[in-house]
């Protein structure tokens, strides 16, 4: 690099040079038929050519070389550098004057257009990269399109950009290892508070001017405030969040602190009385009293445990523990518990025994056949048909639990799943409105889908459940073909 | 100078502790209590209870490895208390010689019926144990692999004969997959549930009067089963 620079700039030289050597010799061959004067103007042309392509430097060298050239061949006596005329002396000193303040006056404009020329692709790099950096919400996007600009700008053989701060980082192009020495300019990433990190450039040479200094800070403190948008816009949509969170959180107190405390005044009722001797020891309300205890207490353990439940769902700590499984197993049980509360529907299960085994967490697929089952025997009126049924679709289990009950307006359908959502405030049945979105949970945590649908007949709610579990397909049913 | 049964209850909770105490001294037996795992096992070796009551969730130190520490030199029936949501923890402490669980809150005839299966198979282990096992209408014989339903032979396989022989002899207590499939089927299969669910739904079929609602062979969700024999 450094070589080949000096030959460009000696190679302006020689090119000045030897146009002068040209011009001197076609002028030579014709000096007869010229007057001084006229060789003089004449030389003034390639004089101006001169300074206009090689810039100021070379076209001053050209103007004295000229001088001595003009003054060595056209002057008499030739061969001289001795002039005998006075009139000859008025000339060579006019043209002298006249050669540099022309070389000048062009090397200043050359100039001058070269640093417009330089100020005006700045500008465009400038705008290429806050074009670039528009819109990008990332702190790792961000950093590459800088890193990319910078590169492309400076024609550095390396960049780096090193990111400081709780989640620091470094991008770099090319995709090798860094140069074994240190970067030859490194710019802080600065914003009005902070350093956020710096860029590193690594480049022999040409060695970096002032100029691409300035414009490399000029880089940094735009990737500062594209960094620093990008952090705010995090952290309003974090506040988003969380405020919303709050709002939830202020809901689920609430409802929760009504829920608990229902089943908390029976028992304390209950309880009260029959320790207060208010109940005779015979009277029949005393078995009734102490199984309302009971029963309330059951209700508030299941509170308590949809509410665990939904926040092990939230904090994404429910894990589900995968065994092979049979369907109707899990349904069979759920609703052989649930009988008592079921004595007013009638359930038509049609769960084939012969399903391939389904990789589920027992114990969560219970709860999710209890939430859906029960909420259907909540909404659907006395004496209707509650029918659950399971087929295979493609590679998972279809399992539907379609019942009699209401219609849901369509708007709702997907957001019944939502966390205490119900359809209308008039609508306070008893519950914690988490049921369905622990469903959810559930079910997503087992990478199936649950979605509810409105029948010609009445209400469904559906869900898939994959049937190959970590790409293993169900094992066959073991075969007992010994005998005894 | 005591005949009545000593049960020992290692639970910080005061209030369950207190709860405990009233119903099992109520009932006949002699109970002590320790908050702290270290204390329960001094007082373990100390007093050697009839039964241990175990709490999972203590302040000092982790329940499994109570567990742990007491089978090192007793084989005392030891049964563990812990929340819902906990099966990962209670198997553990199963798989680790605790021969039973309830789940708080429970109701006081579970905490019964747990202590009085205990209490037999641990008299059972000194004693010689019970060759026939009756439940409901099923007779079991093990010494002569008979199993009858209402005075009927009931046809098993080699395997499910295999089966119910084990949660038969372990009847009222609670039997994990993993102790079932080593038990049965060997150590190369302990997790392959898939061939529990099966066996299980055919001995069902074969034992139960309505095989989706058993009574003699119960699931315990997340754990294992439990076979349910007259006492």
């Amino acid at each position: 690099m450094r070589i080949s620079s000096f030959i460009s700039r000696s190679g302006q030289y020689f090119l000045a040079i030897g146009s002068i050597a040209l011009t001197t010799a076609i002028f030579f061959t014709v000096r007869e038929a010229l007057d001084a004067t006229v060789v003089a103007l004449l030389y003034l042309i390639p004089l101006g050519l001169i300074t206009a392509f090689w810039g100021l430097a070379p076209g001053i060298t050209s103007a004295l070389i000229t001088f001595l050239t003009f003054n060595y061949f056209f002057i008499p006596p030739y061969y001289t550098l001795a002039v005998h005329r006075p009139a000859d002396v008025v000339i060579l000193l006019v043209f002298l004057v006249v050669a540099v303040v022309i070389s000048q006056l062009v090397g200043r404009m050359q100039e001058s257009l070269v640093t417009a020329t330089a100020r005006e692709r700045e500008a465009t790099q400038l705008y290429e990269l806050s074009a670039a950096l528009t819109g990008l919400h990332g702190d790792h996007a961000i950093t590459q399109i800088l890193a990319k600009q910078v590169r492309a700008v400076s024609q550095g053989e390396y960049v780096e950009i090193r990111i400081t701060g709780a989640e620091s980082f470094a991008f770099h192009l090319p995709e090798t290892t860094s140069p074994l020495r240190p970067p030859e300019l490194i710019v802080t990433i600065q914003t009005a508070r902070d350093a956020l990190g710096e860029i590193l450039l690594w480049r022999a040479a040409p060695t970096i001017s002032l100029g691409e200094k300035r414009l490399l800070e000029t880089f940094a403190s735009q990737g500062a405030l594209a960094l620093e948008r990008a952090r705010l816009a995090q952290t309003e949509s974090r506040a988003k969040v969380l405020e919303e969170s709050d709002h939830l959180k202020s809901i689920l107190l609430s409802s929760v602190s009504h829920e608990l405390r229902t089943p908390l005044s029976t028992i304390k009722a209950a309880a009260s009385s029959l320790r207060g001797n208010e109940v005779s020891w015979d009277s029949p309300a005393r078995p009734e009293l102490i199984a309302a205890i009971d029963d309330e207490a059951d209700h508030l353990n299941m509170l308590v445990g949809n509410l665990l439940d939904m926040s092990r769902i939230e904090s994404g700590a429910l894990k589900p523990k995968r065994e092979w499984n049979i369907l109707s197993e899990i349904l069979g049980s759920v609703l052989a518990r649930m009988r008592y509360s079921a004595e007013e529907h009638k359930f038509k299960v049609d769960v084939p025994e012969n399903l391939p085994f389904v990789p589920v967490d027992y114990v969560q697929m219970e709860q999710v056949f209890t939430n859906l089952v029960s909420n259907s025997l909540k909404y659907a009126p006395s004496n209707t048909i509650i029918c659950i049924r399971a087929n295979i679709e493609g590679d998972t289990v279809r399992v539907q639990v379609r019942n009699q009950g209401p219609q849901v307006p369509s708007e709702h359908l997907e957001r019944i799943f939502d966390k205490f959502y119900r359809i209308t405030a008039a609508d306070r049945v008893t519950g914690t409105g988490l049921g369905l979105s622990i469903c959810k949970g559930i079910i997503e945590a087992h990478g199936g889908r649950i979605w509810a649908e409105n029948m010609s007949d009445g209400f469904a709610f559906n869900f898939t459940l994959p049937l190959t579990w970590e790409g293993a397909p169900p094992p066959q049913f073991p075969m007992d073909t010994e005998t005894e | 100078m005591n005949n009545e049964p000593h049960i020992l209850v290692i639970d910080d909770e005061q209030q369950i502790q207190r709860a405990i105490r009233t119903i099992l001294t109520e009932k006949g037996f002699r109970v002590t209590t320790a908050s702290r795992g270290e204390e329960g096992l001094t007082l373990a070796a100390a007093n050697e209870p009839d039964i241990i009551i175990l709490d999972l969730g203590l302040p000092d130190m982790d329940g499994v490895e109570v567990c742990t520490r007491l089978r090192e030199w007793t084989q005392c029936p030891i049964i563990i208390l812990s929340v819902r949501d906990s099966e990962r923890d209670k198997v553990a402490a199963l798989d680790k010689g605790a021969d039973d669980y309830l789940t708080k809150p429970f109701g006081i005839e579970e905490l019964l019926a747990r202590v009085r299966v205990a209490l037999r198979h641990s008299t059972r282990a000194q004693g010689a144990q019970s060759k026939v096992i009756k439940a409901g209408a099923l007779t079991i014989d093990l010494a002569w692999h008979i199993v009858k339903r209402d005075d009927e032979e009931v046809k098993l396989t080699g395997t499910e004969h295999k089966l119910l022989a084990y949660l038969a002899a372990n009847h009222g207590r609670v039997l994990t997959h993993q102790s079932i499939l080593i038990q049965v089927w060997g150590p190369a299969d302990a997790d392959h549930t898939e061939y529990l669910r099966v066996y299980m739904r055919q001995l069902r079929k074969k034992l139960e009067a309505d095989p989706e609602r058993p009574q003699y062979i119960l699931t315990e969700p997340g754990i294992g089963y439990r076979f349910i024999a007259d006492e």
